[in-house]
């Protein structure tokens, strides 16, 4: 046989045993992990079956109607919660990727400190923080707040960080060529430019929290997610099935706020 | 690992819509939406603010108890009610989880995102997925799991399902959203050739979109890496969550729970350097 | 082998791209389209295989309507009709060799497709196009690490492989250096002359039409305005079909 033909096989055979060496490895991590965790993978087939169930049960009723006004009260509570701990967190993230970003930093172990000191806040689990604060705090918004504020202090402050280093060392330069002062670099230079960018994290950061407020709230005792699981364990299947509709809607407005405003800055 | 998902909740295209009746210039726009929105977001945060300290509510021993316990969990983490061993075990199990959900989501989220980008799918079927990725999307995860729950169990399967739940429908957005981003030239060229669909989805598709493809996964196995710890905690799905939430909740032991929050910090710091050298080949 | 009768083609119903262009191309020969830009070659040539579907006339392939084809026998139409782009299209990621292969995947199953299924008489004409190219050494090198004019042959390989009877070349040289247009066309015009299929290409240098074409076609305005031989390319002629505004109508409208 001629031999570039050979070499032609071998490539493609080469190709295709290393596609079937990597299925087969995900194949075996697969069952591997399904047998583990005690897994069936034919309950798949049954995810129908809590649709069903879903549509069956929680499908808001007559009764549940008179859940509405306490339903809607805490949405609302749950939603200023998350806006507000998002806010408080972009400020205190602006602060810190300011002094951190390695294009700005005055020495690069305070820019190791943040970055370190921010992975941290990221990576301690949020039911970690929620359950240190329900200590302390006890069951209220604060605790729901400060949970939620931490965490997003973590990414916000990382995000703004490689926000700041992507806008480049050349352009800082060349604003302090120009005599200008530390502060009216940043203020008049940087910060205008980055804005958007900015907004566009702070806005993503404000859907996510809503979400996570739930799940905060769920573990704390407080807002949407406490009256959810009141609901489910009490079977009040209709009221909890009300929760879960209005938390739809709660996500896909701000969704479609960030949305618009993400389509009026680009 | 930073997550660029703000590519993704922002689409780049100016609405074609009615015009305002006074065309503003295109910075004015943007400086007036981004002073707007903050003010607003200002204005909600300082009123709610007040309004979230209780009555009778003694901030000074609030924060000193929790100062102290951030102490204890840090400074003097050991174990008392439970092994080391049995912990690793938990840890073992909610990373289980995660990659189990991760890959379900990811095989499945594949079909979905071709039949709902735009380069390849008619508009209604576009739209049609879309949407309701969107509203699964907008019901967090431990509902998924407690609504699952109800109906196979408490169990690993009731997990699984949930999780995997949330992922398809992230993932799908994502992949369907960096297919968008594929030039159309390519597909074009295929079907001047006269391709079949199937194939120029393997042969011009996928080759352009391995590499995304991969670090959108990754990010996902990350966030799920989180919620299986999430819903070990708040729906009872086992792992190191659950072990967390008795520890914290049931013997208020912070030095078990500084164990646990160590041993999760670890995993941690191992997928951070797992990102940083994906990037950093792929960055090549 | 192609003859396009009175095609039209509007964009928005109104602004016409295209008013009643009627011309043919031979076998065996180089076909050269030029005029100014905005003029409506790239419609032209796109309407041929249908990427663009125009709005009226007729464009007769081997005897058959391209307009009349159905999705099935339009597929397979297109699988015999080779095509070159200016930004080339090659899929970056893949090697030269398999970019060269997926010219003959339009005749071949989904299954075979999806598999990369090819059977040795395929790879050997796929090692000989390159060859014929002068890219063989480069056949396992992904296309993203090649320069553009190599681009360029590998895309022609790609077109060769589909056994055309025309290939279409849509501004071919445009991203081309001197050197690497000098020998993408010499090597365009000997596969009109060596091996008998027809070459349809967008310019706009002129000087290279004048010297590669045997035929030249001059656009202007969605028009054809020059409709003859090589030789009777005179620099009037030229002038006449770069004029700005060639208002021969009066509903036409200036494309800029």
């Amino acid at each position: 046989m001629n031999p570039n033909l050979q070499q032609v096989n071998h490539f493609f055979n080469k190709k295709r045993f290393r596609l079937s060496l990597i299925l087969v490895i995900l194949g075996l991590a697969y069952a591997g992990a399904s047998l583990g965790l005690g897994f069936q993978t034919h309950s798949l087939l049954n995810i129908q079956d809590g649709i069903a169930w879903l549509i069956q049960n929680f499908i808001p009723n007559e009764a549940s109607k008179g859940y509405w006004h306490e339903i809607s009260q805490q949405l609302f509570r749950t939603f200023l919660v998350a806006v507000a701990a998002t806010t408080c967190a972009a400020v205190g993230a602006l602060f810190l990727a300011i002094i951190g970003a390695k294009t700005l930093t005055a020495a690069i172990t305070v820019s190791w400190v943040i970055r370190g000191f921010s992975s941290l806040l990221r990576n301690i689990p949020i039911v970690a923080w929620a359950m240190i604060l329900l200590f302390s705090f006890k069951q209220n918004d604060l605790t729901g707040f400060l949970a939620l504020f931490f965490m997003t202090l973590g990414f916000l402050t990382r995000a703004f960080m490689e926000t700041i280093e992507d806008f480049g060392t050349e352009k800082i330069q060349a604003l302090q060529a120009t005599g200008a002062t530390y502060l009216q670099v940043i203020f008049q230079g940087l910060l205008p430019e980055i804005a958007v960018a900015l907004m566009s994290w702070i806005l993503y950061m404000i859907e996510n929290n809503v979400r996570d407020a739930t799940l905060v709230g769920l573990l704390t005792g407080t807002g949407i997610g406490f009256i959810f699981n009141l609901y489910f364990k009490s079977l009040r299947y209709g009221a909890a099935g009300l929760v879960v509709l209005s938390v739809i809607l709660l996500v896909v407005t701000v969704e479609l706020i960030s949305n618009l405003i993400g389509r009026l800055l680009s | 690992m930073i997550k660029p998902e703000n590519q993704i909740s922002l689409p780049t295209q100016v609405p074609t819509g009615p015009r305002l009746t006074i065309p503003l210039r295109f910075r004015d726009r943007r400086r007036i939406t981004i002073m707007l929105t903050l003010l607003v977001l200002a204005y909600i945060t300082l009123i709610t603010l007040p309004t979230m300290i209780p009555s009778h509510f003694k901030l000074g021993a609030a924060l000193m108890s929790f100062t102290e316990n951030i102490k204890i969990m840090f400074l003097q983490p050991h174990l008392t009610n439970t092994t080391f061993l049995t912990l690793l075990g938990a840890l073992g199990q909610s990373i289980l989880l995660a990659f189990l959900t991760t890959l379900l989501g990811s095989v499945l989220a594949f079909f979905f995102a071709l039949a709902s980008t735009r380069r390849l799918a008619p508009t209604p079927l576009v739209l049609g997925i879309q949407s309701l990725m969107a509203v699964i999307r907008a019901i967090p995860t431990v509902l998924w799991v407690l609504i699952y729950s109800v109906v196979f169990g408490l169990g690993a399967d009731a997990a699984v399902v949930g999780i995997t739940f949330h992922s398809v429908a992230y993932l799908t957005k994502v992949y369907a959203d960096s297919m968008d981003e594929l030039s159309p030239d390519s597909i074009e060229t295929m079907q001047a050739m006269g391709l079949k669909k199937g194939t120029i989805i393997r042969q011009a598709v996928i080759p352009y979109l391995v590499s995304s493809y991969f670090s959108w996964t990754f990010i996902r196995f990350e966030i799920n890496f989180a919620d299986a710890i999430a819903v070990g905690a708040a729906a009872g799905a086992g792992g190191i969550g659950y072990q967390l939430f008795m520890s914290s909740s049931f013997y208020f032991n912070f030095h078990e729970v500084g164990v646990m929050v160590y041993m999760i910090l670890a995993f941690a710091l191992v997928l951070e350097i797992i990102s940083y050298r994906l990037r950093s080949v792929t960055n090549q | 082998m192609l003859t396009v009768n009175h095609l039209a083609k509007s964009y928005d119903g109104e602004k016409k791209s295209l008013t009643d262009v009627s011309f043919s191309v031979r076998s065996g020969e180089v076909t050269v389209i030029i005029g100014p830009s905005g003029a409506g070659k790239t419609t032209i040539l796109r309407s041929i295989n249908q990427l663009i579907r125009d709005d009226e006339g007729e464009i007769l392939f081997d005897q058959i309507d391209m307009r009349q084809l159905n999705r099935v026998q339009l597929r397979r139409a297109r699988s015999h009709i080779g095509m070159i782009f200016q930004s080339y299209n090659l899929i970056e990621p893949l090697t030269a060799i398999e970019n060269v292969l997926h010219g003959c995947l339009g005749t071949k199953s989904n299954f075979a497709g999806i598999f990369s299924i090819y059977n040795n008489r395929e790879k050997e004409e796929a090692l000989k196009l390159l060859q014929k190219v002068g890219l063989e050494e480069f056949a396992y090198q992904q296309c993203r690490n090649l320069s553009g004019g190599q681009k360029q042959r590998v895309g022609i390989a790609r077109a060769l492989m589909q056994h055309p009877k025309i290939i279409l070349c849509d501004e071919p040289i445009a991203s081309l250096d001197p050197k690497s247009t000098i020998t993408v066309m010499d090597i365009l015009r000997g596969l009109a002359v060596n091996d008998g299929i027809s070459v349809l290409i967008n310019l706009h240098q002129v000087d290279i039409a004048r010297e590669y074409a045997d035929h030249v076609i001059g656009i202007n305005n969605g028009q054809v305005v020059f409709d003859d031989r090589t030789q009777a390319l005179s620099d009037a002629a030229i002038t006449g079909i770069y004029r700005k505004n060639a208002n021969l109508e009066g509903s036409l409208v200036h494309e800029s």
